[in-house]
């Protein structure tokens, strides 16, 4: 009789523990479901009276593929991709190379560099991208890509510390040995160290490449005055949510953003089990 | 990550004054031993090197000599002279004789002139160093001469560059592009704000000059007429660390209870769970807090829910709310709160991945003994989970607390647009109540072209972050770790 009833206290709690969780998910997930349930909504304006649309209709996907003036977003997510691309190549680069230098080899300036980049880490990346802005215009670099690359990947050496943690459990004695058997720095770098960290190197890819699709503010002071078709699609589909504009395209916004989504939850999902190694870094060795 | 963090501002500033002893006394020994050779090179680069048969490295270095040379007389000295006054001659139309039409004068540009001279410094200075690491490395030559060792040719010099100095191959171009887009901009900007750059100092048609530190003066409140920027500073100053705290706080704990609540072993599909918190963090926040905004707005969905079941009705009738709506994003109060709120949503799932990844580590026995102990949950979660847990993210903590003082995207797109003071003071000084430092910075340099202004602020904030960080470190965590683990 006893026992029934312990175990009847536990499934009630198993059930209640569940029922949390679940509601906690709903919570968290409206906001999602609405974007979905908007993008899907014949209305073009924000439907403020029912949280579900009243007509459904997947016109805005169609409209999103039929550019007009204001929304043209498959010139857009062309624009974002070739930058992506670009800062992805440029900054994995960087970010590899510097990690290797600050983690496996030593030299007198190492020291002295790692701690120049904790200062610089802690100024505001808008207070140097305002001056940024005025050097790219300066040589007329703003509103175009080439300015927005720069702005995404010449400083990204400056991230290199979780791929730095990775190399630092590369075990030394490795590369001892290799350099004892004649090696030289190069191929230990290139056909050593880099084959062997390759979650380190596919976590800096995805997100030297989500970058320029999450980014909002650099995009905006790079490209705001520019015309519609040199958008990211960051920038386009906040534009379309400008008050003169809004009633027109809100559920337009909402098919783009979910188009967006789908690649970068993709990528996300993949990446995230790198994000938690790179943010607890070295600490969690268990 | 979180041991390199650790690294001080004072560790680094006594790290770079040894480095500096040791580059000048190498610099001092090699011009009073050096024989002849060692001290032309003084004048002429590539003179050591011509005793020594390098004859590509002399070629090169003749060549950088005279490249900086060129740069000086060409190009630096139409600007670093005006350094001092940042330009004298105003832009004005001026009627030409010969083509008989109005022309421009030949302006000062005082931005040109600013950037320009801080851009030939920098290239001094990366000249200077060349010239006395040249001196040092000509000595070398000198001295393995006399000692009968093998002096390289070009060839095996260029081979270290993939061996032994195989880092400054990595290094140089990152480096570079930390220099030229970090470093060089924030100096720009901290000479800004010792000038009166704003938008009735305009380059080209208006110059600008320095002021010394009377815009310090005006944002600590001095000055009696521009009193609200005084005003305005402590109120946004105010918000952004109460915003900081809050929404570090409320984040962090939240992202431990939740994924306590998912890896309990009371939870059925855990990864399904997980998957589902995960989807809302993956979608980018310009879609996802655009989005709440419209949710939120003042005729949105959530005040005609609100209104619909009478929640809107009973806050007048408590007196909470004295329009007809709820102003979820537009009134002071409701907007601080929200925000606070909508962040929980935006952050606690980048807690909980975290914290799973953390409490997957704990070390079971520890757990084990505890519960067998008679210990309650709550008193586990208390004396072993949160211990452990601040043991490991407390460097993490003190970096998300300055990652929020600089969070721009939360408070930007959420309030941009929708959020309008009416408080005079800080309409004033084109603030509001919503405003985080860097949020106010934006504004002013981008609607108000207030360039002064703005690069106080941003140094400010720089102080705030520094100081925090040093004192975190310093008292709450200290020691440095680095190499522990490898």
């Amino acid at each position: 009789m006893k026992i029934k009833k312990m175990k009847d206290k536990r499934t009630s709690t198993i059930v209640m523990h569940n029922v949390l969780i679940g509601i906690l998910a709903v919570i968290w997930l409206i906001p999602i479901v609405w974007l979905v349930c908007t993008s899907f909504s014949e209305y073009t304006g924000i439907n403020t009276s029912t949280f579900f649309p009243q007509k459904w209709s997947i016109a805005n996907y169609i409209k999103l593929f039929h550019p007009d003036t204001v929304a043209q977003f498959p010139q857009w997510f062309m624009n974002t991709f070739i930058v992506a691309c670009v800062n992805c190549v440029i900054s994995t680069l960087f970010v590899l190379m510097v990690a290797y230098a600050t983690s496996i080899m030593r030299f007198p300036m190492r020291k002295p560099l790692m701690n120049i980049a904790v200062i610089l880490n802690l100024f505001p990346g808008m207070l140097s991208m305002i001056a940024v802005y005025f050097v790219l215009k300066t040589f007329n670099l703003t509103n175009s890509y080439a300015g927005l690359i720069m702005v995404y990947s010449a400083s990204s050496g400056l991230g290199y510390l979780i791929a730095k943690g990775f190399f630092d459990t590369v075990p030394r004695a490795l590369c001892e040995a290799a350099r004892i058997d004649g090696c030289s720095e190069a191929r230990i770098f290139l056909q050593m160290v880099i084959p062997m960290s390759r979650p380190i190197v596919v976590y800096t890819v995805i997100n030297s490449f989500l970058a320029p699709w999450m980014d909002f503010v650099f995009a905006k002071m790079i490209l705001n005055a520019g015309v519609s078709s040199k958008y990211t699609v960051a920038i386009g589909l906040y534009k379309m949510l400008d008050k003169s504009l809004i009633n027109d395209y809100f559920t337009q916004f909402c098919a783009g953003g979910v188009l967006v989504s789908i690649p970068i939850s993709i990528l996300f999902m993949i990446m995230q089990k790198f994000y938690v190694e790179g943010i607890t870094g070295g600490a969690v060795k268990g | 990550m979180a041991n390199e963090k650790k690294s001080t501002a004072a560790e680094a500033v006594s790290g770079f004054f040894k480095a500096v002893g040791g580059f000048f006394s190498n610099f001092g020994t090699a011009v009073a031993k050096g024989n002849i050779f060692v001290k032309l090179s003084l004048l002429w680069w590539g003179a050591g090197y011509i005793r020594y048969k390098q004859y590509v490295k002399a070629v090169i270095m003749t060549v950088l000599e005279a490249a900086v040379i060129l740069f000086s007389v060409f190009f630096a000295s139409q600007y670093v002279p005006k350094f001092g006054s940042l330009g004298t001659v105003k832009a004005e139309m001026v009627f030409n004789i010969d083509t008989m039409k109005n022309e421009f004068n030949d302006y000062d540009n005082s931005f040109m002139i600013l950037l320009f001279s801080l851009f030939s410094f920098v290239v001094w200075l990366v000249a200077i160093v060349i010239w006395i690491k040249n001196m040092d490395s000509v000595y070398k030559l000198q001295l393995m001469e006399e000692n009968g060792e093998h002096i390289n040719t070009f060839q095996e010099d260029m081979k270290l560059y993939i061996g032994e100095k195989f880092h400054i191959t990595l290094l140089s171009l990152p480096v570079l592009g930390v220099v030229v887009f970090t470093i060089i901009p924030i100096l720009l900007l901290v000479f800004v704000a010792f000038t009166n750059y704003d938008q009735q100092h305009m380059p080209p048609s208006e110059l600008f000059t320095w002021v010394g530190f009377s815009n310090f003066i005006t944002l600590f409140g001095g000055g009696g007429l521009t009193a609200t920027f005084g005003y305005s500073f402590v109120r946004v100053l105010g918000w952004t660390l109460v915003w900081a705290f809050f929404s570090t706080i409320t984040t962090y704990i939240g992202g431990i209870l939740l994924s306590l609540l998912l890896n309990s072993a009371k939870t059925r599909f855990p990864k399904f769970w997980r998957l589902m918190f995960v989807i809302t963090i993956a979608v980018p926040q310009f879609v996802s807090l655009l989005l709440v905004r419209n949710f939120f707005a003042d005729n949105g969905i959530v005040n005609t829910i609100c209104s619909n079941i009478h929640l809107t009705g009973f806050l007048q009738d408590i007196g909470l709310v004295s329009t007809n709506h709820i102003p979820f994003l537009s009134a002071p109060g409701w907007a601080h709160v929200m925000i606070i709120i909508i962040n929980i949503w935006v952050g606690v799932p980048y807690q909980m991945l975290i914290a799973t990844g953390v409490l997957m580590n704990i070390p079971e026995d520890q757990l084990e003994s505890a519960k067998m102990d008679g210990a309650k949950p709550f008193q586990i979660f208390a004396k072993i989970t949160m211990p452990y847990m601040l043991f490991i993210t407390g460097p993490a903590l003190v970096t998300d607390f300055v990652k929020n003082i600089n969070n721009f995207n939360v408070i930007y797109l959420l309030t941009q647009d929708v959020y309008t003071t009416t408080n005079q003071a800080l309409a004033n000084s084109q603030a509001q109540e919503v405003d985080l430092l860097v949020t106010w910075l934006f504004r002013l340099t981008q609607d108000y072209y207030n360039y002064k202004m703005a690069s106080v602020i941003g140094i400010v904030v720089f102080i705030i972050c520094a100081l925090f960080t040093l004192v975190a470190f310093n008292y709450m965590i200290g020691g440095d770790k680095e190499g522990t683990y490898q």
